[in-house]
């Protein structure tokens, strides 16, 4: 993923965006771990609150893919569905610390 | 005008992420940033540093952003602060009730901070040019508030007329007038009117009436043909929809002849030198209205030291307790009594802090002139 593209998108230098970064990967794990609490107790309102969360700051910094996946989460919590969360919560993860590489 | 700097602009989104994001877009172009994560905490800081623009998240956990907005309308010190949405919420209804709890415009999720600081800088300018115009406004109606009080007259300008007055508009372009007309040295006339509304047409409307009196209230006039004449002017100049109520009294100081012409006006209290506060009820039509107008009439003989009263119906009236003057009138007649023992100069004051208190605010423009016979 190229940093430096997404910052100047942003309008800020990339020493800013990957700032930003760190406090995406932060904020993005502790509502991971709503979601997984709220598979955990079958609150599907829960879970989705999390999701759109960071649905909002994913698109904020241009993280599409996350973006989407955090939509179709947010989307079927709203449903009342928390069906293949365990599946969704995994590829978010993994998208998650890819920003890290 | 003094302009604050920098600018301040609350964010409030429970997201740490965008509200640092939005942070640091707008503190590089120089505003000055306040960041809350929740409702409670957006609410406090609000009425605290008392930010210039609000951006405000909608769905946040505990306090949503329209359970804000409310609250921040709410108070007197935070409800003029615009207010913008940012919302993930594409729904129209969403962004209307937005609209409708006050907010000036929404920027719909994910943002960019350009687009972010484009907005915050559009709303600046609209508060900033709103906020000039109202104090524009308000710089020329307190000029309308001097020119109307500039047309009051004094008791120390008029010391044959011994009267005393209290006279208070409840806002800029007041709806209350009176006027003395010094007829001859021992015949003069005092005039109190209520125009209907409050607003700027009244206030130059008084300036009209004043200038009627004083062509009309001489001594070639009986009262009644006084009213009559500026009734029939009133009728031809005055706005659709708009009157006044008045009462004049015309007191021949020689020979003891007190005459009071009403028009739709509350009664005169008579505080007799010797006896009891009574009502001088005369029925009549408003002034102004109709060409072919009907005015209550009285003539009274009165003795040295007889004390007058004519009011407006801030006085007597209040919509909260639902009292008119019809019945509130008669209900202030002991306080009257109460106040007879006090030199002319001081009643009306006097009046008013019976009644209101003296921290008490009237509901209406109040006017009560005292006049000693």
């Amino acid at each position: 993923m190229d940093f430096n593209d997404l910052a100047l998108r942003l309008g800020i230098d990339e020493e800013e965006f990957k700032e930003l970064v760190e406090l995406f990967i932060t904020t993005t794990r502790s509502d991971i771990k709503k979601i997984k609490n709220g598979v955990l107790d079958h609150n599907p309102v829960d879970a989705a609150a999390a999701s759109h969360s960071i649905k909002g700051a994913a698109g904020n910094l241009g993280f599409d893919e996350i973006f989407s996946l955090a939509g179709d989460m947010e989307m079927q919590g709203k449903g009342g569905s928390l069906d293949n969360f365990d599946v969704y919560i995994r590829d978010l993860e993994k998208k998650v610390n890819a920003l890290i590489g | 005008m003094e302009q604050k700097q920098p600018y301040t602009v609350l964010v409030v989104d429970d997201n740490l992420l965008n509200l640092k994001l939005i942070e640091k877009a707008l503190s590089k172009e120089g505003y000055r940033i306040f960041c809350a994560d929740n409702g409670p905490d957006a609410r406090a800081m609000a009425q605290r540093e008392k930010p210039d623009l609000i951006l405000l998240d909608i769905e946040m956990p505990g306090e949503s952003g329209f359970d804000v907005i409310r609250k921040l309308k709410d108070g007197a010190e935070t409800n003029a602060v615009p207010v913008l949405f940012l919302t993930g919420v594409s729904e129209v209804d969403s962004k209307l009730k937005g609209f409708d709890l006050g907010a000036v415009d929404y920027i719909t999720k994910p943002f960019h901070p350009l687009e972010v600081l484009a907005r915050v800088r559009i709303h600046l300018k609209l508060s900033i040019a709103t906020n000039s115009l109202i104090a524009g406004q308000a710089a020329k109606l307190r000029q309308l508030t001097e020119a109307q009080v500039s047309m009051l007259p004094t008791p120390a300008d008029n010391p044959g007329a011994r009267f005393s007055v209290y006279y208070k508009a409840l806002e800029e372009a007041g709806g209350d007038f009176y006027d003395i007309l010094n007829i001859s040295e021992n015949i003069k006339g005092y005039f109190v009117a209520d125009f209907s509304g409050h607003d700027i047409k009244t206030s130059y409307l008084t300036a009209s009436v004043k200038a009627l009196l004083a062509q009309n209230c001489t001594p070639v006039y009986s009262p009644m043909e006084s009213m009559k004449m500026i009734n029939d002017v009133l009728v031809e100049i005055m706005p659709s929809g708009k009157y006044l109520t008045a009462c004049y009294m015309h007191i021949n100081r020689t020979t003891r002849k007190l005459t009071i012409i009403n028009a739709g006006h509350p009664p005169v209290v008579c505080l007799p030198v010797n006896g009891e506060p009574f009502l001088i009820k005369t029925e009549g039509d408003i002034l102004g209205m109709f060409k072919d107008a009907h005015f209550g009439s009285q003539t009274l003989t009165v003795s040295p030291k007889d004390r007058f009263f004519i009011y407006s119906d801030g006085l007597v009236e209040s919509a909260e307790n639902k009292i008119t003057w019809v019945n509130g009138a008669d209900s202030l007649l002991p306080v009257y009594r109460e106040i007879a023992g006090l030199p002319y100069e001081k009643a009306p004051e006097a009046l008013i802090d019976r009644l209101f208190g003296k921290e008490g605010l009237p509901e209406d423009d109040i006017v009560i002139l005292c006049v000693e016979v």
